[in-house]
């Protein structure tokens, strides 16, 4: 494998007496692709919130690049080069496609040393990236309100692809796509993995995790499952260690 | 989405963007026609003057409640903090009442020192709201709501219900020194209304309010300090108001305790009638300052009209009424156009 990423050591949730996370341990690898499974409730959401700054962790520990992690907010994990895109979409629909592209940071001028909105540059920007991307959306200044859902997700993916960073996560952000979009954003996926950045993906569907991921985490009842490469495992098996029918394959433990 | 629409050329759907965008533009222009041709005397430089002058201080009030507003909060201490305000200048300057009659060296200092007083008193306040909101998390509404109390409470305790006159004419200059036709407390209002409004539109700052009050969730996962920002709007709310109550002090050389009474309801259907949705994210500044000239234009026909004063208020009323209407329908249009 190549070289860990983000290392998650051991790392726990609880939510008063209930424990979300009971201790999960796994590793990302740059320009990997881990597809994070499991059943409803059982941890991956809470998971990408704790290494996207959303929620602290109870206990336990990470390792980003090698050195002590922990993302106090969302801002936090931005600077540090992590890129999330959630399961509910994070666009702010009363803006256009151009100020929710850039959310957060603005390509910007100074005017008598006042940082000032570039609006045609990032326009460019949003172009070049959707057009790359084969999404159509008929005006970059139309709000998010009047766009479809297929449209608005892709607004999110083109995103991480445009900013990139180290690791990306991806809670289900195929939900609202149709088969043709969503086969795109896979290549987007790959494309991205193979400029050396690490990509987590939650997914349902087991056919887009077989085709996307280079490796496979199971997670059930808040501890890890099952952690297997793509290629040493099959649907049915993976299957099992989601229901818990059997526990063969499961990763190293701790 | 309609069939219809489909039909309709890129130009006549940009043209009736631009309508909705701007619709409370296009009413303030009919009301003023409409008046011109129906009532005499309406039709005047000056009377139009008078408009823009007699909105200056709550023109300058509604620009901050806009902002919190815009930003998916609320802020209902603003009347009550130009109160206070007001008064701390009253107190401080004025030569007569309750007034201490303070004399500053040379005289013009005291405009800034003055104004500097009125900015503090209105954003500590604003500080406090802003901090009990964000991190106490509890609702806007209900914190504003106290400040709206509790601040003309302390008005009240400081003034002891009387009232400060004679405003140290330095100051007073402000409301008295004209420039083509308006006086200075105008075009400071007018000055407000740009420079907030490149604010909102323009920089970063201005587009995260937009934005949080969007989808305050989205912009915090976005990496934006919604926190920090929200206080800052709250800040400004507050400063602005003190400005506003700086402006009131000088419109009327003083202060009494119950200064500026009301006009936080007219403050609100001028941030309504201008076009800000109380949900949040939507609403520019200068659909605001035409809504408050559009309130301006309104009163100011009743007075020519000899109508009683207490019309004024019936016809706010039904104006926001209105406005609210017309914001639903506005939407529905938008929706079409999409």
């Amino acid at each position: 494998m190549s070289e860990p990423l983000l290392v998650l050591d051991n790392v726990t949730k609880n939510y008063g007496a209930i424990e979300a996370l009971k201790g999960i341990s796994f590793s990302i690898g740059k320009g990997e692709v881990v597809a994070l499974l499991g059943d409803n409730g059982a941890g991956k959401s809470t998971l990408v919130k704790i290494i996207a700054g959303g929620l602290e962790p109870t206990s336990g520990r990470m390792l980003f690049e090698g050195k002590e992690f922990l993302a106090r907010s969302p801002a936090e994990a931005k600077a540090a080069g992590i890129e999330t895109v959630y399961q509910d979409l994070s666009l702010c629909t009363n803006v256009d496609v151009v100020a929710n592209f850039f959310m957060g940071r603005e390509i910007t001028r100074k005017f008598l040393g006042v940082p000032v909105l570039d609006e045609p540059a990032m326009e460019q920007v949003v172009e070049k990236a959707l057009a790359s991307a084969g999404t159509r959306i008929p005006s970059l200044r139309t709000n998010v309100e009047h766009l479809s859902g297929g449209q608005r997700q892709a607004i999110e993916l083109n995103r991480f692809v445009h900013f990139g960073g180290k690791l990306v996560l991806l809670d289900e952000p195929f939900a609202a796509l149709g088969i043709e979009q969503t086969r795109r954003g896979l290549d987007m996926i790959r494309q991205v993995a193979r400029q050396g950045i690490g990509v987590v993906i939650i997914t349902h569907i087991m056919q887009q995790a077989f085709q996307v991921a280079d490796r496979i985490v199971v997670i059930r009842q808040g501890v890890v499952a099952g952690d297997v490469a793509r290629n040493k495992t099959s649907p049915d098996a993976v299957i099992d260690m989601i229901t818990g029918e059997t526990l063969a394959g499961a990763g190293p433990a701790g | 989405m309609r069939q219809p629409d489909q039909h309709m050329s890129p130009r006549t759907r940009h043209a009736l963007e631009f309508v909705l965008d701007n619709l409370v533009w296009f009413m303030l222009v009919f009301v003023l026609v409409v008046f011109s041709i129906a009532i005499p005397n309406y039709f005047q430089l000056g009377i139009f003057a008078n408009i823009i002058e007699a909105s200056s201080v709550l023109g300058v009030m509604s620009i901050g409640l806009a902002l919190v507003i815009i930003t998916g909060h609320m802020d209902l201490s603003v009347e009550s903090v130009a109160a206070l305000s007001a008064m701390a200048v009253g107190i401080l300057f004025c030569s007569a009442g309750i007034g201490l009659g303070v004399q500053l060296h040379p005289e013009w200092l005291m405009v800034p020192v003055s104004l500097l007083i009125a900015l503090a008193v209105g954003g500590i306040i604003g500080a406090i709201n802003g901090y009990l909101v964000v991190k106490v998390k509890m609702s806007a509404f209900i914190i504003t709501l106290a400040s709206y109390i509790w601040v003309r409470g302390l008005v009240l305790v400081i003034s002891g219900g009387r009232s400060a006159q004679d405003l140290a004419p330095a100051i007073r200059w402000f409301g008295i020194q004209r420039l083509l036709g308006l006086p200075l407390t105008a075009w400071i209002a007018i000055a407000c209304f740009v420079a907030f409004s490149l604010i909102m539109a323009k920089t970063p700052f201005g587009r995260h309010l937009i934005m949080i009050g969007g989808n305050e969730t989205a912009t915090f996962r976005a990496g934006i300090r919604v926190h920090r920002n929200l206080v800052i709007a709250f800040v400004l709310a507050g400063a602005i108001a003190g400005l506003a109550g700086w402006l009131l002090a000088i419109r009327t050389s003083g202060a009494t305790a119950n200064l500026g009474v009301g006009l936080l309801f007219n403050a609100f259907a001028a941030v309504v009638i201008g076009g800000v949705s109380l949900k949040g994210g939507v609403g520019t500044l200068p659909g605001v300052y035409a809504g408050v000239l559009l309130l301006s234009a309104i009163n100011t026909a009743i007075n020519l009209m000899g109508l009683p004063a207490n019309f004024t208020q019936v016809i706010h009323g039904l104006l926001v009424l209105a406005a609210v209407l017309l914001d639903a329908f506005k939407q529905t249009i938008r929706q079409r156009l999409a």
